[in-house]
């Protein structure tokens, strides 16, 4: 049906791809063909390799293994860095320059003279829309613009693959219409293009086909003919281990711990909401990038600018955010690379490390560390070893473990499984499982409905700024039923 | 896995690495003054008088490692010096206060210089870089109005005005004690500041948490560590040992100079980037830092003996600093691989 166009071998063809970063496999073995003409979608939860593809056809890395090949010969992308576009989030373009400068960054005339913006293609100004800002600085524009200029760069070097990385999370829905109608344009006129993107609703309207990745593969590909929202959602949630934690329901228990009431972010991040959190459970906030979720679960550890009343048991206000621990969701902002396993691990202890005379103590911070290790299954030869040496997994069960050895009340924990194998998956929710039911409570944001089935007791559903519904996890069989539920909150 | 089995052992194998690399230069420039000065390096008093060098160098030195390890940068400290030694000459000598009044005064003036760092650095946020610099020029502009641009010595008061005699005798002991064997009185107060020091960075809290913000601020930020306060102290520090060192090198020549602090930056800088201090913050040791002062101490000593004169001095330094900095980069990215 996809391939109405051109032969057999027209188009990228990723063959046995495999990619390691020490010992964690991002790629265990990735087959694909992206055709002229066409949308591919890529789909896939945070850490099953989408970005890691993303990176090699963008040549910011190389495969370990495996071969890529365009048209039917092999094609290394770090020399033909120009035929391939990136369009992220985030532009990786120069804030400083104007807009026609920018698109000049990579094929000046002159190798001396810095280059006059006239000398950009007037009809590919007029083409893309961008004439009224040509002489415009980069930064001073709406994203969305930016975006266009990232496009224009590249059909300036006539590129002819797009990758369209999670392009419109911050744009609002009229530019991402415009986006969606570039992409389409672009596809039209026989170039290549990538849609990676976390939005179901999206791939299933603009995607020619859609490649599930779990784990490192392409788990399935699902044809323009049975591509919709529910079948990717299908296809997504199978891939990760659906049984429920036998645990969730022993720890049940009705005593709220913590209480948030008209709180609300000082610049609306999130609007006023109301909110407890029981002893005994793990309760999810659930919503995508920008919906206001994450600031809600950094609020409640005091980091992020909030005014409305707040009470843990006895205590109240910042005496509050001062108790609940925080775990970024970015490991580069969670452990201290110049430290240690076993110093990362007792970093935040001061006061069961400290002696009398304000030094450490060697040997506690050491037996504490050791503890820590084993309680928290840390795979790493001993406390002494470099944090950078493990694998993300390890690294991140690190970041936790030093949380939790505070013995906190309770934790606010962002995406705890992001970029993490599915073995230290489990095992980081079983853990943070067995913390809860010592009568603490943990929160914590994610976006991926399968994380939240598998290990969360509630799941509060965040949309643009408001919690929409609180749903109770445990009443639902399976994680296609919890997503339905999810997708209806969000929509009403 | 198993080749990181004794990962202690190798941790340790690394650091004593760094240091002998380090021993067997100075090592190495000791041979080499000690042929090429026909013996006059190895002369007791030259190498007493190398010592005393060392310690003013290394007093000002641990302050500096301490603002490092933050990841943060102090630039003032050399006008800090001057301005505490005229401090404490401008009010003993000429204002007549007590002297202990007078040094007291110095070193609240060095903290608040380090106040004002801190406050730049860590509530206005502009880079420490900047913040200390703009510091710099403003203290030397103080430094120069307090002290009209006179040299001072305690010998010769203003008219009308008369220094106490144990006052004089107590000034000048501070670093002229007569110890046995020569040892200069100021390598005592290095090897007190050295343990001080010692104890701050490596053995206590305040230590540990300096080199977590260096090493991840965001991460030191999230643990809740507070950031701010434990920069502010770094500063102050830092500030306080300058001016510490600028009144026993001031007691050492029984004067006051205005621009003495001028030639102390890049000196100590070197000495403290040799030591293995990062720029980038989360490292640094009273032992590197001890070290690479001796180092430094020594090449400017022993060309001094050569007469090779200041200019070739200045080159020789810059080239030893950029070299050090050189060979511990590429080192650790091949322990790395």
């Amino acid at each position: 049906m996809s391939s109405t166009n051109s032969s057999d071998k027209s188009g990228i063809r990723l063959e046995h791809l495999r990619k390691k970063y020490g010992d964690t496999i991002a790629l265990e073995d990735l087959n694909l063909v992206a055709r002229p003409g066409e949308i591919l979608g890529i789909a896939g939860p945070n850490g099953a390799g989408k970005s890691t593809m993303v990176k090699i056809l963008a040549s910011e890395t190389n495969q370990t293994s495996g071969t890529i090949t365009l048209n039917g010969a092999p094609w290394d992308p770090r020399e033909h860095k120009k035929q391939v576009a990136i369009v992220h989030q985030e532009p990786q373009l120069f804030a400083n320059l104007t807009v026609a400068e920018n698109i000049l960054v990579g094929i000046e005339k002159s190798k001396y003279v810095r280059p006059k913006s006239s000398q950009v293609d007037q009809n590919l100004l007029d083409e893309v829309g961008l004439a009224q800002y040509a002489h415009r600085r980069l930064g001073s524009l709406p994203l969305a613009i930016q975006q266009r200029t990232e496009i224009a760069h590249a059909l300036a070097r006539s590129a002819d693959v797009f990758l369209f990385d999670e392009p419109n999370s911050a744009l609002t829905e009229d530019e991402s219409g415009e986006l969606f109608e570039w992409m389409h344009k672009l596809a039209n006129e026989g170039k290549i293009v990538f849609l990676v993107s976390h939005r179901l609703s999206e791939l299933a309207a603009h995607c020619d086909r859609v490649v599930v990745i779990i784990d490192g593969k392409a788990k399935v590909e699902i044809e323009k003919n049975e591509l919709t929202e529910e079948r990717i959602s299908r296809e997504l949630m199978t891939g990760v281990a659906s049984k429920r934690a036998s645990l969730a329901q022993a720890g049940k228990n009705t005593t709220n711990l913590l209480t948030v009431s008209d709180w609300k972010h000082v610049d609306e991040v999130f609007k006023p909401i109301e909110l407890s959190v029981m002893q005994g459970e793990i309760l999810a906030v659930i919503g995508v990038e920008g919906s206001g979720g994450r600031e809600i679960v950094r609020s409640l550890s005091g980091f992020a600018p909030t005014t409305g009343e707040i009470a843990m048991q006895e205590t109240k206000g910042s005496a509050v955010t001062k108790q609940v621990a925080f775990v970024s969701g970015d490991r580069s902002n969670s452990l201290f690379t110049n430290f240690s396993v076993g110093e990362n691990l007792y970093v935040r202890l001061e006061n069961r490390i400290k002696t009398k005379l304000r030094t450490v103590s060697r040997s506690s911070a050491r037996a504490i560390a050791e503890s820590a290790k084993s309680e928290f299954l840390v795979r790493a030869a001993s406390i002494d070893t470099p944090i950078r040496s493990l694998s993300g997994g390890n690294q991140q069960k690190v970041a936790i473990a030093s949380a939790l050895a505070l013995k906190p009340q309770m934790i606010a924990l962002e995406e705890p499984t992001r970029g993490v194998d599915i073995s230290s998956k489990a095992e980081i929710y079983k853990l943070v499982r067995e913390y809860v039911l010592q009568g603490n409570a943990a929160v914590f944001y994610c976006t991926e409905v399968s994380e939240v089935f598998d290990s969360a007791d509630r799941a509060a559903v965040v949309f643009d700024g408001k919690i929409k519904k609180i749903l109770d996890v445990t009443k639902f069989n399976d994680a296609e039923s919890l997503a339905e539920a999810i997708s209806q909150a969000t929509a009403s | 896995m198993s080749s990181n089995t004794n990962q202690r052992g190798q941790n340790f194998k690394q650091s004593f690495g760094r240091t002998a690399g380090l021993l067997g230069a100075i090592l190495l420039v000791v041979v080499l003054f000690a042929i090429t000065s026909h013996g006059l390096f190895l002369k007791p008093a030259n190498l007493l008088g190398l010592l005393r060098y060392m310690s003013s160098l290394a007093i000002v030195g641990f302050g500096l490692t301490a603002v490092l390890i933050t990841g943060e940068i102090d630039l003032s400290f050399g006008a800090v010096y001057g301005l505490s030694s005229m401090l404490s000459g401008v009010a003993w000598i000429v204002w007549g206060w007590d002297l202990w009044q007078s040094i007291l005064l110095a070193l609240c003036g060095a903290a608040i210089v380090g106040l004002f760092n801190a406050f730049f650095t860590t509530i206005v946020k502009i880079p420490s870089f900047i913040a200390t610099l703009g510091a710099s020029t403003i203290v030397f502009g103080v430094d120069l109005l307090v002290s009209k641009s006179n040299t001072l010595s305690p010998l010769s008061p203003p008219n009308g005005r008369v220094i106490p005699k144990s006052e004089l005798k107590f000034f000048s002991e501070l670093s002229n004690h007569a110890l046995p064997g020569g040892f200069p009185m100021q390598l005592l107060w290095m090897l007190l500041a050295a343990f001080v020091f010692w104890y701050l960075l490596t053995k206590s809290l305040f230590g540990f948490h300096l080199k977590a913000i260096g090493g991840n601020q965001v991460a030191a930020e999230f643990a809740k560590i507070k950031v701010r306060k434990y920069k502010m102290w770094a500063f102050i520090i830092c500030s306080v040992a300058a001016a510490s060192a600028a009144i026993l090198d001031s007691s050492y020549i029984n004067s006051m100079q205005p621009d003495s602090g001028a030639g102390l930056l890049f000196p100590t800088f070197a000495a403290v980037v040799i030591g293995g201090a990062s720029l980038i913050g989360g490292r640094g040791t009273v032992s590197g830092t001890l070290m690479g002062c001796l180092l430094l101490a020594i090449l400017a000593n022993g060309l001094a003996l050569l007469g090779s004169g200041a200019f070739l001095q200045q080159m020789f330094v810059g080239a030893v600093t950029i070299g050090a900095v050189v060979l511990d980069q590429t080192t650790r990215a091949r322990r790395k691989e």
